[in-house]
Parts: C-alpha cells; structure tokens; sequence
C-alpha cells in the first residue's frame, strides 16, 4: 500500500529544494535574530527584566505575543516572535501537505503517478513524511541557532520542539482537510480556518487573562510549553496526539474515496443561465467562496477581538517600552490603553487582509494557466475586462471584508462607527497589496505566486519582526510598507486624506502598469 | 473578401527555439481547411497566434481581413474556437459553460442548443469537474456550433471522442459548411480529414510542406506495387522501398515513372500484379517521417 514512497519522497524534495531552504531560513532569522538584537538592546539582566515586567503588564500586547514566561533575553526574544514563528510555520505546513496531496490530485499529476507501481497510501505517506520532517528540521534549525547565539540548550530545544509541535498539528490538520474537500483551495481555506480559530482562541486566552483558555489551541500549546521559562515538556503531549489523529483519520478516508473526490459525492446543477453573462459575473462566481469565507471569518474574528477591548486595564506610562509603545500605536497623550488595542486590532485586521486581494488575484495565474483563460478570451473579451472583474473583485472584496470586521469589532467594543471608520483606513493600504499583485501577473507572471507571498509576508513582517531584527529602524517602515503611514484615527490622530490618497495613487499606477504589461504578453 | 485567413512567412520563437519558421497557410471563405502536421510541428502555436493570445515574431497574419492581435475583441465576434485541451471552470455545470460561452459571443440560439445537446448526447447539468474528457470537449463543441460565428477554429477537436460521437461531429462541420462558415481544423484523423476537408495544409517543423486539395497532394505521392514476376526480378531505378523475395517485388514509384517500371516488368513477364493507390495514410507518413531525418 505505500510501495514507492521513498520515490515519490525524493520528488517532493526535488520540487521544494528552493522554497523550503528560504523559508527555514527565514524563521531561524526570526528566532535568533531578534535574540541577537535584544542582547545589543538590554545589556544587563536589569534592564532586560525591565523590559519583560513593563511588556508583561501591557496587555495589548500580551495579547499579541502571549504571556512573558521568562524575564531574559532568550526568554524576551521568544516573547516577541514565537507566535509568529508558530503561526507562519503552521500556515507553512497547510500550504505544503496540501500542495503535495490534494493539489496533485486536482492537476491529474497523481493518476499519472498512481498508474505506476505506487501504493494507494503513497503520495500521502510521502508528503506526510517531507512536511512532517520539515517541521522537524525548521524546530531544530531554530534551536541551534538560539544555542549558537548562545543560550541555555534546554530552553532552545524546547522552543525547537514547540515550533515543531505548532508544524506537526497543522500537518495532520492539512492532510486531512486535503481528504475532506475536493479542491486544493477549499483544503487550505478549511485548514486555515482551524488555523484562524485556533489563533483567536490564543489571542483571547492571552488578551482576556483567562489563560486556561490556551489549552483548547493547538498554538496556545506551543505557548505554554514556556521555553526558557520552566519548559513544560508535557504541553506538547497534546499537539502530538492531534496531528497523530488528524494524520490517521487522513489515512482511513483516504483508504475510502476515489482518486480526485471529496467524500461529499457531486449532485447535479442548473442545465443552464442567464445570470452568467460577462467576464464580471464569472468572476463573481470564482471569488464568492473566498469572499464569504472571509467575510465570516472576519466577522467572528472582529466580534471576538472587540469584546476583549473592554478589559485592558491601563498601565503606567513611565517606562522606556511603554513609551515606545505607544509612540508606535497612538498618537496623542489622551488615548487610552483601549484605544492602542484597538488601533493595533485593525491594524492587525489590515495586515491580514492584505492577503485577500493577493489570493484573489493570483486566480487570474491560474485560470491562464489552466487554459481556461484561453477559451474565454477566444471570445469577445478582452484581457482588460477579463482581469478587470477580478481586480474589481480584489478590492471591493478587501474593502467589505474589512468593513465588515469592522462593524463587529465596533458593536462588541461598544463604539460602532468610530472603529468601523479606523478599519475602513486600513483599505488603500491593502489594496497597494492588490496593486503588487496586478503589477507581478501582468510583467512576470511565472514569478506572480512567488511575488504575492513574498510581498504579504514582507509587509507583514517587516515593521514588526524583521526590521528590528536587521536593525532598522521602526519608522524607516513607513517608507517601505504602507500600513504605517495610516492616520491612527482610534488612538487620537485627526483624519488625514494625504496618506490615504497617495497609496490609492499607487495602487492604480501599480494596477495599470500590470495591465498594460498583460495587454502586451504572450498568454500562457 | 474570399480569403478568411492568411498567413505569410509567419515566425515565432520562444527564447531560442523557433516554432515556426516561415510558415503559409490560407484559408479561403467557405471552406473546411485540414491543418495537419507531426506533434510538435506548431499547430496550436499558429492556432493561438490567429486567436491573438501570442504574438508572431515575424509574419503577415490577417483573420477575417483584420490583425489578430491587435483587433482581438473585434474579431473574435466572428468566431468560435474549441481548443484541444478544454478545461472548463470545474463548479459551473456543463449547461452553464456553454450558455457564458454562448452570451460573451452575442448570443447563441436556443433551439440549436438543445438540438446539439441531444445529437452529442450530453447532460448539461453535471459539474465540470465531473465531466470526462471527451465531454469536456462536446461542451466546447456544442458552444461552438450553436453560435452563430462565421469563422469556427478547431484544434484537435475530436482527439477525446468516440466513434458515434465522431461521427456526429463530422456531420455538424458538413452542415456549418452548407450554411456557408469557414472551418479552420486542425487534427491527427486521417479519415476525418478525407471526408470533411476540402483543402488542407500539412506543416513540419512550423514550415508548410505541402498545400493544396486531397487530389492535388495524392498526384505528388507515390503508388505501392507488388508483382510476382515470371523470371528474375530485373534493375528498377524509379522504385523506392523495393523489397525483394525470389519472384515477387515490392515497391514505390512516382507516377510519372509508373509506366517505365511496369514496362520493365512486363519485359520479365508479370504472373501477378496489385497496384495500390497512395493513401492519406502513405502521404502523411513520407511527410511526417522525412521530419525524422530532416533532424
Ligand atoms: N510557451 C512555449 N514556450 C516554449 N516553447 C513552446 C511554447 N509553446 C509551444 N512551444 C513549442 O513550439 C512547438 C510547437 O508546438 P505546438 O503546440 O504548436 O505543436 P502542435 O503542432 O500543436 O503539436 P500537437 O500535434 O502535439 O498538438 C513545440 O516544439 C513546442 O515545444
Ligand atoms: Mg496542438
């Protein structure tokens, strides 16, 4: 039954030999690098302890970044980007057993492959092995590089094996959301769910000080295996039982459906329509999943994040951090500890949802791709109404998106139309995101993807993570990712057009150069 | 305006690989024109250049008396084009294609929709995604002729049907002739292009090789004979592939050298003699096989 595995093993290897080297060595950065940057920052046990008591009573922040298990450097550094090391390694995890199982059933590259002599359990057995030993290595690669740096071994190898743990869960959690749905995309966009869930039930343990709660999430374990702290190896005795579950349940449904189907068999549609009339409503069609997913997924999330707005306590004002802080987050000295929160959430929310318009329009890479494309433009359609729909999709769906988080997270704070108007802000910076990603399928589609997620992950981690690690300064983002510049209207800033209009400018530059790139290439 | 299609000296190249290399091609208004040529000789590659989706390095391209590329929308109204390898959008059922294909064309008639679905027997309602190849392809089909185009550009239209659906393929093309449309076809079929084809260019390594009516191509080629002869078999310059077995011979020979050789046999004394008209088959292969060692 898994005969070949190792064959098919060493293909996947083949196939990810650049791209999981790049992100391995981005997360040891994260890891380390900040460790590195702390020990410069905080020279003496004092300060640091400082640091970590000042950062402990935030709890805007601690709801970000968790609890403060360990007033030192090491301990002070895995603070600051463990989560997101956790996060980015789970999202990694989805996108890569779901490329490998799923994604090669969709293409018909696996019944070209499970023609030959390949056992039924192969393919999966063989991304289950690349992904999970990935997992392994990048746990690994980061604990030697904080041992390196020169930190406690023990702590280091149980911040290793809680990232790993954070891997492993969403591993299994992949693979058996591959088995569940029949496409690649509704795989991810299910995994990515438990992901988004597991993520706010961490964040409301942290923010709402009702720790306990980090037991029922798979990140919030990783959390409290308290590396540097006191190394509670046993947190990650759940984490290892789920992803041992979800990877099992993956092998007994795989054992039961036919290659290239779901388990819900497909019933029969309408014989026709007459809505279905222009490239528009196509487009509607392709994105409304996506758009609906999202849009509940937001809801949830904004209801969820504004109820734990009214229980941030303020904090005193004196220390260096905190001042900082709230430098960063607010912009007058009569915002509240509450008005940073919620600034920061939709910030937060912005951040997140610069990804919408990328996946949005990464579709358009792949209906050329897939020849679907060439039968629609073989029509009267031109290829600036084609991609037209869906760049209008793109944006309209990232501003409801965030209007409608929005309207959630204002009722459940208690103040409707000023949060709402502090998320809706957030939209011409996300949709400069809409623009990279236009600009990248029109002038070099064969690197679009690769752009796309480049892109998010760069303005999502370069303020907050990887800036500070290579020693820039935190306000040298503003030049380089749009979010900083945006007027902080929860947190005591006037309303200012300026910002605002200048990245719509550039968004509508950026989207009209990859149009016009698009009207000039050759179609795939 | 008589011709539908026309192609000079086209050239396209990808980085260095030249996929076509000063290719011809017209296609006259009216006709059904065979578009044949090895794998890998560059049919899809001029097919998508005259669909405005690539463009030629090099070359005159007119389609319906306008620029492909640059007039696309234009004249892509006019036309109707079924690829080889249709991949439909795998939520929308199959009703549901051919009804979007049908409107972003301007509409398609009704009535020659059902009449369509019911001949290639096709269920509109199942999900793209469930459909099999050869449905996928009687949805592009069936959107393609129930339009009302007046230019139909077919690449391997048939590669994934059956016989019977073969067949009411070929009677859909004779009747898009009779209502007076050009169909551009291009195809691996031998006897689909022998019944439908009235002209057909064959192309090799993205050169046209050869151009003209079926009749006119099988003058160039060679008739196959064999003959068991009366004494030894004697010298015969003009055969090509000549097989030898004691009294009986096998060979090709043009047809301006057929009378030389059967004389020279005659002077032997025939006992036996088959004369084999060269078929599609015969004219297709010395084409596509001179391919071999022209590399
Ligand atoms: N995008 C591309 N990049 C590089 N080479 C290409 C590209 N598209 C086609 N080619 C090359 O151009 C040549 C012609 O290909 P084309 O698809 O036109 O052949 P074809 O005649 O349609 O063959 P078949 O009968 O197999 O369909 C081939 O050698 C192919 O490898
Ligand atoms: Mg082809």
């Amino acid at each position: 039954m898994t005969t070949g595995t190792w064959r098919l093993t060493t293909l996947v290897i083949r196939r990810e030999r650049l791209i999981a080297p790049f992100w391995m060595a981005l997360l040891a950065v994260l890891a380390a690098g900040q460790a590195g940057r702390y020990a410069q920052s905080f020279p003496t046990a004092r300060s640091i302890a400082d640091f970590a008591r000042e950062m402990a009573a935030n709890r805007a922040l601690t709801a970000f970044a968790g609890e403060v298990h360990s007033p030192t450097v090491a301990g002070m550094a895995v603070w600051k980007n463990a989560d997101a090391i956790y996060t980015v390694l789970a999202l990694i995890a989805i996108l890569t057993i779901v490329r490998h199982t799923r994604g090669e059933e969709e293409s018909g590259r696996a019944e070209l492959v499970g023609a030959g002599v390949i056992g039924r359990f192969a393919p999966l057995t063989a991304a289950l092995v690349f992904t999970a030993g990935a997992m392994v290595a990048t746990g690994l690669i980061c604990a030697l590089a904080m041992i390196s740096t020169g930190f406690d071994v023990t702590g280091s190898l149980s911040f290793g094996a809680a990232i790993t743990a954070a891997g492993l869960v969403f591993t299994g959690v992949g693979a058996l959301a591959a088995q569940l749905t029949e496409g690649a995309r509704a795989a991810i966009g299910l995994a990515a769910l438990v992901l988004g869930v597991s993520y706010l039930v961490r964040f409301t343990a942290d923010g709402s000080g009702l720790t306990w709660l980090k037991w029922l999430s798979p990140q919030g374990w990783s959390h409290l295996v308290r590396p540097y702290g006191d190394d509670n190896w046993a947190a990650l005795l759940p984490a290892l039982a789920l992803a041992a579950l979800t990877a099992a349940l993956a092998y007994l449904l795989a054992g039961r459906r036919d290659l290239g189907h779901g388990l819900i068999p497909q019933r029969p549609g309408p014989a026709g329509s007459a809505r279905l009339r222009s490239p528009l409503s196509l487009a509607w069609r392709l994105h409304r999943g996506l758009l609906a997913g999202w849009s509940v997924g937001y809801a949830v999330a904004g209801l969820v994040l504004g109820a734990l707005a009214r229980s941030i306590p303020e904090v005193s004002r004196q220390g260096a951090s905190v001042q900082e802080f709230l430098r960063r987050y607010t912009a007058s000295p009569e915002a509240s500890m509450t008005d940073a929160y919620l600034w920061l959430i939709a910030l937060s929310l912005g951040y997140v949802a610069a990804l919408y318009p990328l996946l949005a329009l990464l579709r358009l890479r792949k209906e050329e791709l897939e020849g679907r494309a060439e039968l629609l433009l073989a029509t009267p359609v031109s290829r600036l109404r084609w991609a037209g729909g869906h760049l209008f999709l793109a944006l309209a769906g990232s501003a409801l998106i965030l209007a409608v988080a929005g309207l959630t997270l204002g009722l459940a704070a208690g103040d409707p139309l000023g949060v709402l108007g502090g998320t809706l802000v957030q939209i011409p910076a996300v949709w400069v995101l809409a623009g990279v990603g236009v600009l990248a399928f029109g002038l070099l589609p064969r690197a679009a993807a690769g752009i796309s997620w480049a892109a998010f992950l760069f303005v999502n981690l370069f303020g907050e993570v990887l800036g500070p690690i290579m020693g820039i300064d935190y306000w040298i983002a503003k030049y380089v990712v749009p979010f900083p510049n945006l007027p902080m209207v929860l947190s005591g800033e006037e309303f200012g057009a300026g910002p605002l209009l200048v990245m719509t400018v550039i968004t509508i530059a950026c989207s009209g150069a990859g149009l016009t790139a698009l009207k000039r290439r050759a179609l795939a | 305006m008589n011709t539908a299609i026309s192609v000079q000296a086209l050239h396209k190249s990808f980085g260095r690989a030249h996929a076509l290399d000063g290719l011809d091609l017209t296609v006259r208004t009216g006709e059904v024109h065979g578009f044949l040529g090895p794998n890998g000789a560059g049919k899809s590659t001029t097919i998508r250049i005259l669909l405005g989706l690539m463009r030629a390095t090099s070359g005159r391209v007119t389609l319906l008396g306008g620029d492909p590329w640059r007039q696309a929308t234009e004249l892509h109204r006019r036309l109707a084009y079924v690829p080889g390898d249709v991949n439909l959008w795998p939520a929308l059922t199959g009703g549901e294609v051919i009804d979007l294909l049908g409107r972003l064309r301007g509409g398609l008639d009704a009535s020659r929709r059902e009449e369509l679905l019911e001949r290639f027997e096709l269920d509109p309602r199942k999900k793209a995604k469930t459909y099999s190849k050869g449905n996928r392809q009687k949805v592009a089909l069936v959107a393609a002729f129930a339009s009302d185009a007046e230019l139909l550009i077919l690449d391997e239209p048939t590669s994934g049907l059956d016989p019977l659906m073969e067949s009411v393929f070929q009677q859909c093309v004779v009747e898009e002739k009779q209502r007076g449309r050009t169909v551009l076809l291009s195809s691996h079929i031998l006897s689909e292009v022998e019944s439908l084809c009235d002209r057909v260019s064959i192309i090799r390594a993205g050169r046209t090789v050869e151009s003209g009516t079926l009749a006119e191509l099988r003058h160039l080629t060679m008739t196959r004979i064999t003959a068991e002869l009366a004494g030894p078999v004697p010298e015969l310059p003009w055969a090509g592939g000549l097989v030898t077995e004691g009294r009986r011979v096998t060979f090709q020979v043009a047809d301006h050298d057929l009378d030389k050789a059967v004389r020279r046999l005659s002077e032997t004394g025939i006992v036996a003699l088959t004369s084999q008209p060269p078929s599609l088959e015969d004219l297709f292969m010395r084409h596509y096989e001179s391919e071999k060692s022209a590399r």
